[in-house]
């Protein structure tokens, strides 16, 4: 393999880690605040990109305005979802049942809501955009996955600029490594976990969006995603953003190479193999080894 | 106002427990088991054979899942791959001239050493990466499965089935399985496995420092579970003459064997086969006049149940039961 | 005779953080041994590592000439080991008497004849048979203390770990734990007692330990100990009036 087939494959996989951070990232926020797994996080991938493939279809808007626009209203989705459901049920700081068979649930009810509204059938975005391709020196990419990852990468940086400077950010961090600590000085627990709980969805949904850039899709399209968004955050550890970067990077990685060696229809079994071996061989993630030696266990 | 015990603990308050009291729990079951083995004579329509039948397995896997996820607290959202395993390895046992019984022990042999292998590693991992390891687990297996060439891949695989089909055999095999999964699941909940199951349920390492080996003790029922799935699958699979990857390892079986026990009442006894019962009976009536919104519907039950009685039916019959009792005893105190 | 516990250079850290740091010491068999300090002392931690509930960095833990250190909790069990908890932690949906049952079911000699009955009397001697049947969830702080202490004792140790079993309780329930321990003591249990109550310790426990910052401070009688300026200056701002 020559060094240009190389070098495109690892661009290739950088630019899909960028997306997958940006698919992932909404659980960890969840899981840190509130320690629930967000099993529903599929459902909301899902509709994210029929949000984003309706826009674009009936009223002729640009896959990535529809994306940004995503943001907002599933901002507000999910602390829709978190004022019905969510709230009424007790968390701990530990996760627990209860929170995983209700987001269970829902996943369900979105599953069958995207059937009954859509359809059976593929769908895909198609834009000038999704055929064309960039050329630098001997490296060549399609538009679509660099624009895609352009936008990941903003919002990952947004993400990371409202919690290190904002109050909502602050609260959050705080919740995230001592809840009890965070309510004596002042963190009002509930607004938070609703505020990250709808951002946890708004970066699903516009994640969804941008997945639906580079793949078709159909109602099921979120828990293929969802099973990769899980082995990225047991690589990075569930409560860390730099580990799910890592993690990221890693399943894309393996993806993007492996098929120099697997047959194509293996390929779901990739991210099945890696997050068991991971588990096995990291039972806190990368970032659970990192973390012990910095942090009282 | 006292507070109510959740499910699974018998009230501390009554005034003693009455003859009806343990009369009704041991004779209710039998009286049960008396009728539906009575019911192939009675002459209703295949169809309704059938249903039961069906709803039977699903007795048994049901019954199996809770002794991990419900008695032990273990919720594994993968159960989906001993019910495969159990399936494919009948298959295989009949199409190489074994007897039925025997082909049935081996597909739950198989999934009880595949629970050991898949217990091992992941009962070290702590609550929600558990679950999400038996999700990798299960999709692993069946997407490998889909590209085996020898059990037919994708394609499925066929039972070559040298007798006569007749229904009220099979209907016969998955009641005395699902008596017996019901039989074991009483016996491990009266045991000191039992006992050992509820402590680690509710607190690992208190006990761990009591003297219990929580290993030890999730791996035996985990592989107890897993058989009873396992041989669920195999009763089907000989009933049905084909099997698919898609259809036996389907992630949408894990959700059904898990959701059972939820909805009747996980952790108790009779919870698990309730579900069953209500499952196998929503479910055809769903499938057959709103094919469209099954998992609208099971996902909205799932939901109703964590939001407002996670003991599910039996926690309902429970709380009435004890509402019941309070009126009737008006004027003493408890 | 051979002392039943040695610690030897007994350390934990987490994440470099020394709670535990080099602690020796030993206790004879049939020994009273009190452990104080202040808070965050590492107190609770010793005994988690003694427990089998924590695993040493380094250090040794010898219990009747066995090496225990890296065992597991249950392991230390069978060997005759039992700790109550400082938060006490009850198997919630189940009875007090089905709570002393585990202990009583897999502690040390497990399957005892006839367990119901002897569970019965784990809960006379703490005094809370009144509760056999109420679930756990449903106890008081100081109830549920107790039942720590009916659970470990159901376990049959040889030697007793209690972390501030008296803590929640009145003085009258405080007297009578005790009581208690000191029968325990008599009958041929060890005990190492954490607690925070100095009167209580200094009227029961001889020697005792004092340990701060993760190191073992003073050790000696009650008397000496009290009077040590180490250890007076640890409890800065607390004279113990004894």
């Amino acid at each position: 393999m020559s060094a240009a087939d190389f070098l495109n494959l690892f661009i290739a996989a950088v630019l899909l880690a960028g997306v997958y951070a940006a698919m992932s990232v909404g659980m960890t926020i969840i899981y840190g605040v509130m320690k629930i797994v967000n099993l529903a996080h599929a459902g909301f991938l899902m509709l994210g990109a029929y949000f984003v493939f309706e826009a674009y279809d009936r009223f002729k808007i640009d896959p990535l305005l529809g994306v940004l626009l995503a943001f907002p209203v599933f901002f507000l989705i999910g602390m829709g979802v978190h004022w019905l459901l969510v709230r009424r049920i007790a968390t701990s700081d530990q996760p627990t049942l209860t929170s995983l068979l209700l987001l269970f649930g829902v996943w369900l009810v979105l599953q069958n809501l995207g059937y009954l509204i859509w359809g059976n059938s593929d769908r895909a975005i198609l834009t000038p955009r999704t055929l064309s391709s960039f050329e630098l020196g001997p490296i060549s990419f399609p538009t679509v996955r660099l624009t895609v990852f352009v936008v990941a990468v903003a919002s990952l940086v947004g993400l990371e600029f409202v919690l290190h400077k904002t109050w909502f950010g602050r609260s959050v961090r705080a919740l995230m490594q001592n809840k009890e600590a965070g309510q004596i000085v002042g963190v009002n627990v509930q607004r938070t976990a609703q505020i990250a709980f709808g951002v946890g969805i708004a970066f699903a949904g516009a994640a969804g969006g941008l997945l639906a850039m580079l793949y078709s899709f159909n109602p099921d399209f979120g828990a293929s995603f969802q099973l990769r968004a899980f082995v990225i955050i047991v690589l990075g550890g569930l409560e860390s953003f730099g580990g799910v970067a890592i993690g990221s990077l890693i399943l894309a990685l393996a993806e993007t190479f492996v098929i120099l060696i697997l047959p194509a229809s293996y390929q779901p079994a990739i991210a099945f193999s890696l997050l068991v071996v991971a588990l096995i061989v990291l039972p806190e993630g990368i970032a659970g080894l990192w973390n012990k030696r910095r942090r009282w266990a | 106002m006292e507070q109510e015990a959740p499910v699974g603990v018998k009230a501390g308050g009554d005034s003693g427990s009455t003859f009806v009291s343990r009369f009704v729990p041991a004779v209710v079951p039998l009286l049960l088991l008396a009728c539906l083995a009575a019911l192939p004579l009675m002459g209703p329509g295949p169809n309704i054979i059938r249903l039961l039948f069906v709803t039977l397995t699903w007795v048994t896997a049901s019954v199996g899942w809770n002794l991990i996820g419900g008695f032990a607290g273990q919720i594994s959202f993968g159960f989906a791959v001993f019910y495969g395993l159990g399936a494919y390895t009948t298959a295989l046992s009949l199409n190489s001239g074994i007897p039925p019984v025997m082909a049935f022990s081996f597909g739950a042999a198989v999934a009880a050493v595949a629970s050991l292998l898949i217990g091992l590693p992941t009962f070290r991992l702590k609550g929600p990466y558990f679950a999400i390891a038996t999700i990798g687990v299960s999709e692993a297996v069946r997407v490998v499965m889909m590209n085996v060439p020898f059990t037919g891949g994708a394609s499925g695989y066929r039972i070559i089935e040298k007798t006569r089909f007749v229904q009220s055999q099979h209907y016969n095999t998955a009641l005395i399985l699902a008596a017996l999964a019901v039989g074991i699941s009483i016996l491990v909940r009266r045991s000191k496995l039992g006992l050992a199951l509820v402590a680690i349920r509710e607190d690992q390492d208190a006990a761990s420092d009591l003297g219990v080996n929580p290993f030890i003790a999730k791996l035996v029922v985990h592989a107890l579970a897993a058989a009873l799935a396992g041989a669920a699958g195999g009763v089907y699979a000989r009933y049905s003459l084909f099997i698919d990857p898609d259809g036996v390892f389907a992630f949408r079986n894990g959700i059904a064997i898990l959701l059972m026990p939820i909805i009747g009442g996980v952790g108790t006894i009779w919870g698990p086969v309730i579900g069953a019962f209500v499952y196998g009976l929503i479910h055809e009536e769903v499938v057959a006049n709103f094919p469209q919104a099954h998992l609208l519907i099971f996902g909205s039950l799932l939901i109703l149940i964590i939001l407002f009685e996670p003991g599910g039916l039996v926690g309902l019959f429970r709380k009435f039961m004890r509402s019941l009792r309070a009126r009737s005893s008006v004027g003493s105190h408890s | 005779m051979a002392p039943i516990l040695k610690l030897k250079s007994l350390t934990r850290y987490f994440a470099g953080l020394a709670a535990v740091k080099d602690v020796s010491f030993e206790i004879e068999p049939g020994g009273l041994v009190g452990l104080i300090g202040p808070n965050g002392a590492g107190k609770t931690t010793l005994l988690s590592l003694v427990a089998g509930s924590l695993k040493p960095t380094s250090g040794k833990i010898e219990f009747e000439g066995r090496n225990l250190a890296g065992a597991k909790s249950f392991q230390a069990v069978r060997a005759g080991v039992a700790r109550t908890h400082q938060i006490p932690k009850p198997f919630k949906t189940m009875t007090v008497h089905e709570n002393v049952e585990v202990g009583l079911r897999f502690g040390r000699q497990g399957g005892a004849a006839s367990p119901a009955k002897k569970a019965e009397e784990f809960l006379e001697m703490v005094g809370i048979t009144h509760l056999a049947l109420r679930p756990a969830l449903l106890l008081s702080v100081g109830d549920l203390k107790r039942l720590e202490l009916a659970r470990a004792l159901a376990a049959r140790p040889t030697l007793l770990l209690c972390d501030e079993i008296c803590s929640g309780l009145t003085e009258t329930e405080s007297a009578l734990i005790l009581r208690l321990l000191c029968d325990i003591r008599r009958a041929g249990t060890t005990i190492l007692y954490v607690e925070h109550n100095l009167r209580a310790i200094m009227s029961i426990c001889d020697p005792v330990i004092v340990m701060n910052y993760g190191q073992k401070l003073a050790e000696g009688p009650p008397g000496t100990v009290q009077n040590d300026p180490s250890v007076i200056e640890a409890y800065i701002g607390k004279k113990a009036k004894l």
